[in-house]
């Protein structure tokens, strides 16, 4: 049984490892984006004197999907803020137990933004973006304006993600229970968080 | 009561729609012996946008709630016809022409759209006319408007309309408005009088108004279909009548409203300028080219408009023809 | 009873549950309890919809900005400058690191950041010269909280956000308090000072020194006068000042400090999504819990509750004092913002209190719970750069905690010290 279980927690273990590293590369594709987009627009409004309708939404949504994809690896690591004194308090049982019953939790509010997403998503398919084109006038045909549905699939995409890394943890948790976790690496720390 | 509807307008309660809503919820509430509840939500507390807002009718978590064109146009192009310029008269031709067929057109069109979930209640108003405001000089003719910096929201047709009479489209959003006046980021924006008033828009030397009345600024109120079917008929029946009573409300509220925001709009220095007759004309002939603009460009766009088209020319017959009756 | 939803909150915030977490299984579970089902519905929606907002860009902006300026040895120069202007007094270092500080503050919006960036480079340089340690770690820790009162602050961007306020007016109406918490650590340094003969740090600097260490501190001190200058001319809205400071920080320190590498900048990128990602989904779920809120007419039962203590606003207001004083001993600044402001702020607007004003009482009440004992943030972290004990650390750190509060006082019952700026500038009424 606990030999299963850690089998299971290595596959999950090595897939999040890998899929992480994707999201928060492409986060940090999408902070520049973001970035460059804004400054476009100052540009133009400044300097050209000639303001741009698009930026804003494409910053936007670079924005979403940045926290879709990198909000996961963050959690992995440690970073979503928790009051955890009770848990240190606890004997080590006890507070291992607790966690467990805290990720069950998070598991099931998981479960429903996963649920109520997916109808996010499909509802997308009826709103226009009110500026955001796929610029087909460039291939000769009529430009087509994009999908909400595309933005929301960012948060969609992260929510799913995290349930993934939230199963990790589980798994991580009940071996710890069991008392056997040493066959798993540690998890990675996030060094400094926090807007404060 | 078994029945409660949900109603949200994204504006705050000194806003039409608020009186609207506040008749809304007096008639459906007594004419329906208590059966139906109306709970007002004003501002964003359940939805800040019109997209996120019509999501929310779409699924039924909001019953009613009023965009403008603008905030529908993500989803329901079409509805942008009332933001054409010049194309109905006065405030007593468009509130003949607004309801029967041309309500019917959108309706129908907006179920189709929204997979039969987004109904279109009624049309009313919401603040009354747009006109052009600046902070340059008077402008009379469609010329005085060249090359200035004219706020728009981010939307094709209303880009397209300033480009058209010359002017430089600039998107900015609403509560920076008054910053970007203040510091010439844009010269000038088409509003009306009561959200210039409100905005405080003179004070950061909004000083040139000119009644050329360009558009209505419609209200279009939704409703989720599925919560309005899923009504016996007689209730179904009160609800069209509280939004009748609802419309009226929006047609009375805002002519009363704009008298003092007019007269503090002059008595703040403001410059008020009322366009002749061939003025008007001069504008109406600079803006036809956004006619075609619109058909062309916006999907559902041709059905819209020959609808309107229409309605206003029986509404102008109708109007005339009982003026001739009550003058004679 | 829709309403219970916050009591299960603390519940579940209590026994530990992550704060983004609690925010969504308390109301998702009573509504669905109540059968509500539409308004779960909601509830995810407003998620979405919180995140989907241009003013809130200013956090990854000013957070990426920040990261930059710190690895492109920024701070080196502005503890340099610092020296140069305060080193000669007695207690010198610590007049060093408090109004470095204060210049840090006007780069980044974080306590953290400035205490790890700080702190590790002050404490050791303390240490050498005969301070100990935990008084070293101390300071850096009391004075860190200037960094988000003075703009740019992430929590006043979230803050505005969530309740509607103008950043700008925000940003403006911090700069006396902060200036004003530097100030008075000053003080208590000056009277420490004296009683147990610090030591100075370096000889009278000349004038010509002095003109030397202000012009290598120049580019990254004129990073602040660029973000304010630029907001309150109305050149630009608070998130493209972000995004020109983010510029800046690449250019002057790619270029002309020549203190950044290109190979730095995926790892900076990276962090900073990764930490703006955890900030702004739990801003969206605030937004979704403030739906909740209101559909369970929660501030007005709140109001009641609160005005049966006391209709006097300014008892009211010491009552929020110490409140939020403890929240903040448990809780970070940024999430204890986004849940008690929806539920505070309309009450106290009511009771005739400046939607502005309080957003400074709790801006200002909640950054300095970030260095109180138990559970401040920025103790863990001075400790951690320290190696000193976050209770050895805890006790030093008293005598600054009082000043603090003795501003917090000031600031809450005086209103003209956050009005007055934005007020002149039109940015408030
Ligand atoms: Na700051
Ligand atoms: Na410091």
């Amino acid at each position: 049984m606990g030999l299963i279980l850690l089998r299971v927690a290595n596959v999950l273990q090595r897939l999040n490892t890998r899929v992480l590293w994707i999201g928060t590369s492409l986060a940090a594709v999408a902070i520049t984006l973001m970035v460059v987009a804004i400054l476009v627009q100052v540009f133009f409004r400044y300097v050209l004197n000639s303001a741009l309708p698009w930026p804003e939404e494409a910053a936007r949504f670079l924005m979403l999907w940045m926290t879709g994809l990198a909000a996961p690896a963050a959690y992995r690591r440690g970073a979503f803020v928790s009051i955890d004194l009770l848990e240190f308090a606890l004997p080590r049982r006890v507070g291992a137990v607790l966690s467990l019953l805290l990720l069950l939790i998070a598991l099931a509010v998981l479960g429903m933004a996963l649920q109520f997403g997916w109808k996010h998503v499909q509802s997308g398919w009826l709103f226009n973006s009110s500026s955001l084109k796929l610029p087909l006038g460039l291939i000769g045909m009529k430009a087509v304006k994009i999908k909400l549905a595309w933005m929301y699939m960012s948060l969609f995409v992260g929510f799913a993600m995290l349930a993934v890394v939230n199963i990790e943890l589980i798994l991580r948790s009940v071996l710890k229970v069991m008392g056997r976790d040493e066959g798993l690496d540690p998890l990675p720390v996030m060094t400094i968080a926090e807007a404060e | 009561q078994d029945i409660t509807l949900r109603a949200t307008a994204n504006s705050n309660e000194n806003d039409e729609d608020y009186d609207g809503l506040v008749v809304f919820k007096n008639y459906v509430e007594s004419a329906s012996n208590g059966a139906i509840a109306v709970e007002i939500y004003m501002g964003t507390q359940l939805c800040s946008n019109g997209a996120e807002c019509l999501q929310g009718i779409a699924d039924g978590s909001i019953d009613i709630y009023q965009t403008t064109s603008g905030g529908a146009a993500g989803i329901f192009p079409y509805v942008q016809v009332l933001d054409l310029p010049y194309l109905m008269k006065d405030d007593r031709t468009a509130e003949a022409a607004l309801p029967g067929t041309f309500t019917k057109t959108i309706r129908d069109m907006a179920l189709e759209d929204s997979g039969d979930k987004i109904r279109l209640m009624t049309i009313g108003n919401t603040g009354g006319w747009r006109n052009f405001a600046n902070t340059q000089k008077r402008v009379q003719t469609p010329a005085d408007l060249d090359g200035m910096k004219i706020r728009t929201v981010v939307a094709d047709l209303p880009q397209e309309l300033v480009t058209t009479l010359g002017a430089s489209p600039t998107p900015i959003p609403w509560p920076e408005l008054f910053t970007s006046l203040q510091t010439g980021v844009v010269e000038g924006t088409k509003n009306g009088i009561t959200d210039i008033m409100s905005m405080k828009f003179p004070d950061a030397g909004l000083k040139y108004l000119t009644l050329d009345g360009h558009a209505y600024m419609a209200a279009y109120w939704w409703m989720s279909n599925d919560s309005f079917m899923a009504l016996p008929e007689d209730l179904r029946r009160v609800v069209v009548d509280g939004f009748y009573a609802l419309q009226q409300a929006t047609f009375a509220s805002p002519k009363r409203k704009s008298i003092q925001a007019y007269e503090d709009f002059v008595a703040n220095g403001g410059d008020l300028y009322v366009p002749t007759p061939e003025e008007k004309d001069a504008f109406a002939e600079a803006a036809a080219p956004i006619y075609d603009w619109f058909k062309e460009n916006v999907d559902g766009g041709e059905a819209a408009f020959s609808a309107l088209q229409d309605a206003v020319a029986k509404a102008e017959e109708d109007i005339n023809a009982m003026r001739d009756q009550e003058i004679n | 009873m829709l309403i219970w939803f916050l009591p299960l909150f603390l519940l579940l915030l209590l026994i530990g549950l992550p704060v983004f977490f609690a925010l969504l299984a308390a109301p998702g579970l009573l509504l669905w309890l109540n059968g509500q089902e539409r308004d779960v519905a909601l509830l995810y929606r407003n998620v979405y919809n919180g995140i989907d907002s241009f003013p809130l860009m200013a956090i990854p902006f000013f957070m990426l900005a920040g990261e930059l300026m710190n690895r492109g040895g920024i701070t080196l120069r502005l503890v340099e400058f610092s020296q140069a202007m305060m080193g000669h007094l007695r207690g010198g270092l610590a007049h060093v690191n408090i109004l470095s500080s204060m210049l840090f503050a006007g780069l980044s919006g974080s306590a953290v950041a400035d205490t790890s960036a700080l702190g590790s480079m002050l404490i050791p340089a303390m240490e050498k010269q005969g301070y100990t340690r935990r008084f070293a770690a101390a300071i850096t820790a009391a004075s860190s909280v200037i960094g988000p009162i003075i703009p740019p602050s992430g929590i006043m961007i979230i803050y505005a956000y969530v309740m509607g306020e103008s950043v700008a007016a925000l940003f403006l109406a911090g700069i006396v308090p902060g200036v004003m918490v530097g100030l008075s650590l000053m003080l208590m340094v000056r009277f420490m000072a004296n009683r147990y003969d610090f030591p100075v740090a370096s000889a009278k600097t000349t004038w010509n020194e002095r003109g030397q260490a202000s012009l290598k501190a120049f580019f990254p001190l004129m990073t602040p006068v660029i973000i304010m200058g630029g907001i309150l001319l109305g050149i630009f809205t608070p998130t493209e000042a972000a995004a020109i400071a983010v510029a800046y920080a690449i250019i002057i320190g790619l270029f002309i400090m020549r203190t950044l590498k290109l190979s730095d900048l995926p790892d900076v990128l990276s962090r900073s999504a990764a930490t703006s990602a955890v900030v702004l989904l739990l801003v969206g779920a605030a937004m979704a819990f403030k739906t909740v809120v209101s559909l369970s007419h929660a501030p007005q039962i709140l109001a009641d509750i609160i005005l049966g203590l006391s209709e006097n606003p300014l008892i009211l207001l010491f009552l929020i004092n110490l409140l939020l004083f403890i929240v903040g001993m448990f809780l970070d600044a940024g999430p204890a913002i986004i849940i008690l402001g929806p539920v505070l702020g309309p009450v106290f607007t009511d009771l005739g209190i400046d939607p502005i004003h309080f957003a400074i009482i709790m801006s200002v009440n909640l950054t300095v719970g970030l260095a109180t004992p138990p559970m401040g943030l920025v103790l863990f972290v001075a400790s951690s750069v320290s190696g000193e004990r976050v209770e050895t650390i805890s006790r030093a750190i008293l005598p600054f905690l009082a000043m603090e509060i003795l501003v917090i006082f000031l600031v809450t019952y005086i209103p003209a010290l956050s009005m007055t700026i934005p007020q002149l500038t039109g940015f408030a009424n």
